[in-house]
């Protein structure tokens, strides 16, 4: 019984994607028109693109731009964020800053960044570090100020420098929320990710996804959707285990339903 | 209870001293980058058609707010964002609660969520376009998937933290079954719902300001591209200016809609 209920539980996002992919093929066998092909038409197409050179090239290109930019701004803004969340001082001087800039669209940015720097890789990946960093400081910011005073205080009274309850004491107990913040973060990146690519058209995944829609071809966007969402959901997947290994101690270990229908 | 300790007149004074040096304190990156910017450009690191000054920009930006395409543009970015914004909290707070009242909705709901939610829905959006066509209706889905999830989620969790015993009381002074989810459960979650639609707000700014970039006739995104297709550089600047302000002001109003709601709770 409890290892059905394992399976089921862990085969049910499988399940969702095969319900989500029949109800995109019943839908586009009822419309039938030319720009909306079946589920299965675009997955056929999938393989051709992986498997030609240049594609995959660019594809690769995509996501090493991703990783170095959410890398520098992991990096940048943890620190910044703990910073924050423990002096006033900090906090006050970042935080106005931050509110102004938090709505502006990082990628909308982009044709100005271009102006400067060229429609190279370094562009695209200061454009990445700025819609990544904000979310890591927001809640970086918000788990170091939920940090409990009285452990600060024991830390101080058992000869701990202030660097090293920063790093003892602050950053493991804003762990959790930081890595809700990083998780915000990689789903920004991708988003990111395929739109500065899309404004530059020079190389990436967006870039192929957005000539294919000029020209036509809509096999190829539909395929690029699948693959640019299936790298989504694979990193996102991938992160929560590594997420769940470092915050086990945090969560619950099992979860109540609210009992009254 | 603020009041309470407001009551003194040392310590109001105090307080509203402490508060002004924040602000003073908040006041000086931004201080700091437009001298940068000012300095940059004034002193002729940057050429004017690269990085104008910011005195022209903001002229610039009052003069602009005067016209009428502007206004139009406005208004269109501002209706889209809206309609998009409105069906991601109607369906995020309807679907949200659902789940965490019922087991088997939960069942359904949780992994269609757990692969939607992740998914760069800017991926989906030549599909919209394919399928709704260059007008509203693409631009306003795209908002509405981009909000939802957060809302969803916040309200789920907020709506699965309400307490069993708040719950239990209601049962016992007689509330009828149906309507402890309207009546208990939901203005329990409710500072959780507002945290959500704030992220969820963000993120419409962000989105549909991408969208109306990416194919539009009009809207603020337009302006923007059109402004960089003829190299203006003071025309980029002001769009993306609107849209940060913009954002500014629909978070205040949402920022007093929550102090409105939550009046007489302790901020949380």
């Amino acid at each position: 019984m409890m290892v059905a209920r394992m399976l089921v539980s862990r085969l049910a996002p499988l399940l969702a994607c095969l319900g989500l992919l029949a109800i995109w093929q019943a839908g586009a066998l009822t419309l039938s028109t030319e720009s909306f092909p079946t589920a299965l038409e675009a997955l056929r197409a999938v393989p051709a693109i992986l498997g030609d050179r240049e594609s995959l090239v660019n594809i690769l290109a995509s996501l090493r731009r991703m990783s170095i930019a959410f890398s520098v701004a992991l990096v940048v803004s943890i620190p910044l964020g703990l910073m924050m969340g423990r002096n006033r001082f900090v906090a006050c001087f970042f935080n106005p800053l931050l509110m102004i800039t938090y709505p502006v669209p990082k990628a909308a940015l982009m044709p100005i960044i271009m102006l400067w720097l060229g429609v190279g890789d370094i562009a695209k990946m200061l454009v990445i570090f700025l819609g990544v960093s904000l979310p890591v400081i927001y809640h970086s910011f918000q788990g170091a100020r939920a940090v409990e005073e009285k452990m600060l205080w024991s830390g101080a009274a058992m000869g701990l420098s202030a660097a090293q309850r920063m790093i003892r004491i602050v950053l493991p107990a804003a762990l959790p929320e930081i890595l809700t913040g990083c998780r915000t973060g990689l789903v920004l990146a991708l988003i990111t990710m395929v739109t500065s690519e899309m404004i530059a058209r020079q190389s990436g995944a967006g870039n192929i996804l957005f000539n294919s829609l000029d020209m036509g071809q809509y096999d190829i966007v539909y395929a690029m959707i699948i693959i640019i969402g299936a790298l989504g959901i694979g990193l996102d997947a991938a992160f929560e285990r590594l997420r769940r290994r470092l915050v086990r101690w945090s969560e619950p270990g099992f979860e109540i339903p609210l009992s009254f229908a | 209870m603020v009041g309470a300790w407001l009551r003194n007149p040392a310590e109001l004074r105090m307080n509203v001293k402490a508060i002004s040096t924040d602000v003073l304190l908040g006041i000086v990156p931004i201080a700091l980058l437009v001298a940068v910017w000012q300095g940059i450009s004034s002193f002729g690191y940057a050429p004017m058609t690269l990085l104008p000054p910011p005195g022209l920009v903001f002229m610039r930006l009052v003069q602009q707010l005067a016209t009428d395409t502007f206004q139009q543009a406005i208004i269109a970015t501002l209706f889209r964002l809206f309609a998009g914004f409105s069906i991601a909290v109607i369906l995020g707070v309807g679907i949200g609660l659902a789940a965490a009242a019922s087991p088997a909705v939960n069942a359904v709901v949780r992994p269609i969520v757990r692969v939607l939610a992740p998914l760069p829905k800017v991926a989906l959006y030549p599909a919209l376009l394919l399928l709704l066509g260059f007008g509203h209706e693409s631009k306003i889905v795209l908002v509405a998937a981009d909000a939802l999830f957060p809302i969803l989620l916040s309200t789920y969790y907020g709506a699965s933290m309400v307490e069993q015993k708040l719950i239990w009381s209601a049962m016992a002074a007689g509330t009828p079954r149906h309507q402890i989810l309207f009546k208990v459960v939901l203005p329990a979650a409710v500072p959780s719902i507002l945290t959500g639609c704030r992220i969820g707000l963000v993120i419409s700014c962000i989105v549909v300001f991408l969208a109306e970039m990416i194919t539009s006739t009009e809207g603020l995104g337009h302006l923007l591209v059109t402004a960089a297709r003829t190299f203006q550089a003071v025309d980029m600047f002001v769009p993306l200016i609107t849209i940060s302000l913009l954002g500014l002001t629909l978070n205040a109003l949402l920022q007093a809609l929550r102090s409105y709601l939550l009046r007489g709770f302790p901020e949380i």
